[in-house]
């Protein structure tokens, strides 16, 4: 297995269209990267602005009025905040490795050939993405028979798998050799330790594209925690708490709600930023981690034919 | 797995039978002399985390336990969504939930008991687990508000004064010099002068700094004040409330975006402010915080209801504006053509699934009716929460910050006249603003109609995606030609069904005058 | 010699297909850890998905909390008249289509394009960084992208305003012309999806095997050729299956990208209201699960119909692409 390390094959020689193509791609890349960090670097810049600045004059590249006014506002309960984020962090650790899991082996199985069900399979999985039973069909099944309404577990659970990562799974695995699993059958191992033991192993990257997209979709999941938990956990979800912090403001003004509640001076533009700020950093900062993976886990070449 | 996947299968098979077969009240007739039954009351708002109302629940609760042997808790429906997440949370059938805040103009009462999430109450039950409550209602007649099908759907906060009828909010200072005598002004038309002056002289302000929300007021607002149009509030078409009667001809159904010259007049005044920049170019898709602008002095005009501006308006822009004078211009102050709240804009209904309705309606009762628990739970602790002045108005105490130490009950379905002092905050001219709202304003005549909605929703929803596509570029004068505009505007409405809906809904309105005699 | 390097070499070498056809019984029992393995995940969506599924008749009455889902009135069509009653629902079919159209195709190719550069960078860091810098917009609250495309864009503060006044020209009144939005509207997606989905296919193209390129080298292949030849064969089964689920969804539109875009500004409705947003106007903070249902159903169905003639395609040009 010690071949699965394999060398870069393109330090041989180079010849012009390879620096042509890097050139292009390195200015490409950088473009595109600029596009993408500017209006990141506004928010970070309104975050540290006054409110009335912002007001008056929009955004721009460096603070004005320099102020923790908004952070301070979001970190005034510090006990909510670190809160939500260990509720986060949990659901996405658990979630990610439960889920990951069963993606994986589920998308092994499917793509064996010998596997006589593997289309009913994939199809009874894939059809779950072009009919749903809607709204509130799902919502009294979940809330009232599931009896998961304020719990946890209603948001957890349905972010656990997506057809869609088991397809690509399933994709992604047909790059292992066939001859793993034969040289696993002559040595008298079951299915199920084969993928254990040789198939996992090398699915690297498979594993940590879909392991990405899973955190990710725990990370940034607002939509099930507004509908099943709402008010009745001490904590919410981190983008869920940051998601009420921004919409409450604008949820009450024009609306016939606020004719009870006088809108408090909420910093109401920094506010959004700060969140914004807040709810990214952890996981941009996470994210140069996994991304080893891609790199180093490069599995085809184990068993040289 | 195979009892997991059974137990699934005959989950699903339940589901299949009856979905919400909601479970017949058992009456949880506990004991008096037992263990105090836990209420839960699901409210409007965020959920204060500031442990003043925990606070205050464990002093409210003493109260509770001696004069209805129970203790409340407090459900939120959080702001964020709260449409959705207040209709779903009736959806869910949650037998955990005893009373339910409701309204009709803002939360769906109407459209709930229809769809039976609420506990339709007998008079005797009334009588008997909440006689006071019964007494005041019945004793002005407003029972008759609340009724569906001939049975009591919900109790009103009918003995508590607010107004929250619509207007402009603009500086009497700068009026003054734009000027208009004492810095007042009196016709809608003439905020053109005003908005005039202050793109002329006050560079750094917008005149009118107008967010894309309010997206029909000013139209709203000029018809209200040149027409006798009194809208039918019970129907909704998306964000508009496209049906009106006159008061001249009160029992036939019309519509002032389908009739008459008004429209296309307040989208020509609406065209000359776009000209004259009154909002911003893009006022369409701006989403500022418009209040916190008129505060700052970056815009003269704001728009809501009397209730913010006595409540907020006044005593902010007097903190920050020193010597601004702001001033109030509510919609129909020139014709006497406006409506005092109705009593159903707040009300309390019994969940159809609780399991202790009769101890629900005790426990109501109380907090509405017994001085010391209305106090505790209206406005907190005396000394902590608030504090009474010399003067005998309700202040905060030192060190009070609204925007974290607030109480956040939000009980706003029962609250009484009688209970309720004045503020520190109030503007020094309530009372005032008061009296002369109470002196021409009408009394929306249409209370107890019952419009069935059902055959004419697809209709609604239809007219709903026309006016939306129209009435906000109307409003903000962005059509070049008004006129063909609004033409273009009545064809799609006719054909989207208006003179069906009308039609249905004129048919149910014969039929509740001749009920009224 | 490149022409050697054909497809087919990528395509590892096929399992032997199951010989002859037996009864269900003894398929399930000789396969019986493979099924067991699928299990969790089948029980996953039997519970989520298939139990509530038979509630989406919901659609088609009258919805009442007492008499449930199955009890309520039975209405017909009625909650999908309001659609048709509208005016609306070819103008919003069509633009929900095309935008989608959009994004697919569009979409695909800056990640295949930013996947394969993204290989060619050899510096660690700058590969590090870029990519994690790329993700940014994907975490961005659409909410917050509404308020920056304002800042960007509007006529009296904003910076492209701004930026064209310095240079002498007249400022443009972007959120009057309807014609500017579907470009303004496909970039953003695009600023916000790339990078997040260029993962994928820089994933797949890690997992080539690189005897693969080694021989190419060897046989003096350009840069150009390697990529012809090698990478995009290798992304092709990635890119079909990216394409099928794509097209399921073709008649869902992204609410939060096209509200917080246009929202209120009726003027643009022409090129930018799609299904989603045209049908939170109209039925807005009325709690209407019927018609909320029925525009779901006729999503499903539309993607349906389109699915099942996209695989049916797939599979008879090769039936090892085809999801099902």
């Amino acid at each position: 297995m010690s071949a699965a390390v394999a060398t870069k094959p393109r330090k041989v020689r180079l010849d012009r269209s390879d620096y042509a193509l890097r050139g292009i791609s390195y200015a490409s890349v950088a473009v595109f990267a600029a596009f993408c960090a500017l209006p990141f670097i506004l928010i970070v810049s309104a975050s540290f602005s006054s409110e009335a600045a912002i007001m008056k004059d929009g955004f721009g590249l460096l603070p004005k009025e320099f102020t923790f006014a908004a952070y301070e506002y979001i970190f005034q309960a510090p006990r909510q905040i670190i809160g939500s984020y260990v509720v986060t962090i949990v659901m996405t650790v658990s979630g990610t490795a439960i889920g990951l899991f069963v993606i994986a082996m589920t998308g092994y199985a499917l793509q064996r050939k010998d596997f006589p069900f593997r289309n009913s399979i994939s199809f009874f999985i894939y059809f779950t993405t072009l009919f749903s039973a809607g709204l509130a069909p799902t919502y009294i099944w979940v809330a009232r028979y599931l009896e998961l309404k304020g719990s946890y577990l209603a948001v957890f659970l349905q972010l656990l798998m997506t057809p869609w990562l088991i397809i690509l799974m399933k994709n992604f695995v047909r790059s292992v050799p066939y001859e793993v699993v034969e040289s696993g059958k002559v040595d008298g191992a079951g299915d199920f330790r084969i993928f254990l033991q040789l198939v996992l192993p090398m699915m690297k990257p498979a594993l940590a594209t879909c392991g990405l997209f899973l955190a990710l979709g725990y990370w940034n999941e607002w939509y099930l925690s507004s509908l099943y938990l709402g008010s009745t956990v001490e904590f919410k979800p981190l983008q869920y708490h940051l998601y009420n912090i921004i919409n409450t403001a604008n949820a009450l003004r024009n609306s016939v709600a606020g004719s009870n509640v006088s809108i408090t001076d909420l910093p109401s533009n920094t506010l959004k930023m700060a969140s914004a700020v807040v709810a990214t950093g952890p996981i941009v900062l996470l994210y140069p981690f996994v991304q080893k993976y891609f790199v180093s886990g490069i599995t085809v070449g184990a068993v040289k034919g | 797995m195979r009892k997991s996947l059974a137990r699934a299968g005959a989950a699903a098979l339940t589901l299949a039978m009856s979905v919400t077969a909601l479970a017949a009240c058992s009456p949880g007739e506990a004991e008096e002399s037992g263990e105090p039954t836990t209420i839960t009351m699901l409210v409007l708002g965020d959920k204060p985390t500031n442990g003043r109302l925990e606070a205050m629940l464990e002093k409210l609760n003493v109260r509770l336990e001696e004069e209805a042997n129970a203790n409340l808790d407090l459900f939120y429906v959080e702001w964020a969504d709260w449409q959705t997440q207040y209709n779903t949370q009736l959806l869910s059938g949650d037998d955990s939930i005893d009373l339910i805040t409701t309204a009709t103009d803002w939360l769906f009462a109407w459209e709930n008991a229809e769809k039976g999430a609420f506990l339709p109450l007998s008079e005797e039950m009334l009588q008997e687990h909440a006689p006071r409550t019964w007494e005041q209602v019945d004793a002005e007649g407003h029972w008759e508000l609340t009724k569906l099908d001939g049975e009591i759907q919900f109790i009103p906060e009918d003995n508590f004064t607010q107004w929250t009828n619509h207007g402009f909010f603009y500086r009497g200072d700068w009026a003054t010099e734009a000027g208009f005598e004492d810095g007042t002004i009196t016709k809608f038309e003439d905020f053109t002068t005003y908005f005039e002056w202050v793109k002329e002289n006050q560079k750094e302000a917008y005149p009118w700094d107008a967010a894309a929300g309010a997206s029909d007021v000013a139209l709203t607002g000029y018809l209200q004040g040149h027409t006798d149009g009194q809208t039918i509030q019970q129907v909704s078409a998306g964000n508009y409330f496209p049906f009106q009667t006159t008061e001249s001809d009160p029992n036939t159904v019309g519509s002032w975006y389908m009739e008459g010259d008004e429209l296309l007049e307040a989208a020509e005044l609406a065209k000359e402010w776009n000209e004259l920049g009154v909002w911003r170019e893009d006022a369409l898709n701006y989403d500022g915080d418009t209040r916190e602008e008129f505060y700052a002095g970056l815009s003269g005009t704001d728009q809501h209801h009397t209730q913010t501006f006595v409540g907020s308006i006044v005593d902010n822009m007097t903190k920050k504006q020193p010597g601004s004078d702001p001033k109030f211009f509510y919609w129909g102050q020139e014709n006497g053509n406006y409506f005092r709240d109705i009593l159903t804009h707040g009300a309390m209904a019994v969940n159809a699934t609780s399991q202790n309705p009769e101890k629900a309606l005790e426990v109501y009762d109380v907090l509405r009716n017994d001085e010391e628990a209305y106090k505790l739970l209206n406005f907190g602790i005396e000394g902590t929460d608030y504090v009474m002045t010399d003067d005998g108005k309700l202040g905060y105490p030192e060190g009070y910050d609204s925007s974290t130490d607030a109480l956040g009950s939000n009980f706003w379905a029962g609250r009484m006249d009688e209970f309720e002092p004045d503020r520190v905050t109030d503007a020094p001219n309530k009372q005032e603003i008061y009296d002369q709202l109470d002196a021409s304003a009408k009394d929306y005549p249409y209370s107890t109609l019952i419009v069935n909605k059902d055959l004419i929703d697809p209709t609604l929803a239809a007219m709903g995606g026309v006016l939306s596509e129209y009435i906000p570029q109307l409003q903000y004068g962005k059509f070049d030609d008004p006129a063909a505009a609004i033409d273009e505007m009545r064809q799609k409405l006719i054909d989207a069904g208006y003179e069906d809906a009308r039609d249905s809904i004129q048919t149910d309105l014969d039929a509740w005058a001749e009920s009224q005699g | 010699m490149v022409a050697a390097l054909t497809p087919a070499r990528v395509q590892l070498r096929e399992a032997p297909t199951t010989d002859k056809p037996r009864s269900l019984l003894s398929r399930i029992s000789r396969n019986k850890t493979l099924l067991l393995m699928c299990l969790p995940a089948i029980v996953f969506f039997i519970v989520f998905n298939y139990i509530p599924l038979p509630g989406a008749w919901i659609a088609f009455t009258n919805f009442n909390y007492r008499d449930g889902i199955f009890g309520s009135p039975f209405v017909g069509m009625r909650n999908f008249e309001f659609l048709i009653q509208s005016g609306q629902l070819w103008l919003l079919t069509k633009n929900t289509l095309l935008y989608n159209l959009a994004f697919i195709v569009l979409g695909n190719i800056l990640q295949v394009a930013l996947a394969i550069m993204l290989n060619e960078i050899r510096s660690k860091y700058f590969k590090k960084i870029s990519q994690a810098v790329m993700f940014l917009p994907y975490f961005i609250s659409v909410v917050l992208v509404g308020v920056i495309a304002f800042n960007l864009l509007n006529f009296d503060t904003g910076a492209l305003n701004a930026l064209i006044e310095q240079t002498g020209g007249d400022p443009i009144k972007i959120y009057s012309i309807a014609g500017a939005w579907p470009i303004i509207i496909i970039a953003f997606h695009l600023w916000q999806s790339t990078g997040y989905g260029s993962i994928v296919y820089f994933a797949a193209i890690m997992g080539i095997d690189n005897s693969l390129f080694e021989a190419a080298a060897i046989d003096g292949a350009s840069a150009w050729q390697r990529i012809r030849y090698i990478i995009l064969p290798s992304l092709k089964p990635t890119f079909i299956i990216l394409l099928l689920f794509s097209l399921g969804g073709i008649m869902k539109g992204n609410f939060g990208l096209f509200w917080n875009l246009v929202g209120n500004n009726a003027a643009l409705y022409q090129t930018t209201d799609i299904i989603e947003t045209s049908v939170y106007r109209m039925i807005i903070s009325q709690n209407n699960f019927t018609s909320s249902a029925a525009v779901g159903l006729y999503q499903s169905l539309f993607g349906f119909a389109i699915v099942m003639l996209a695989n049916w395609i797939v599979r008879r040009i090769n039936e090892d692409y085809a999801l099902f």
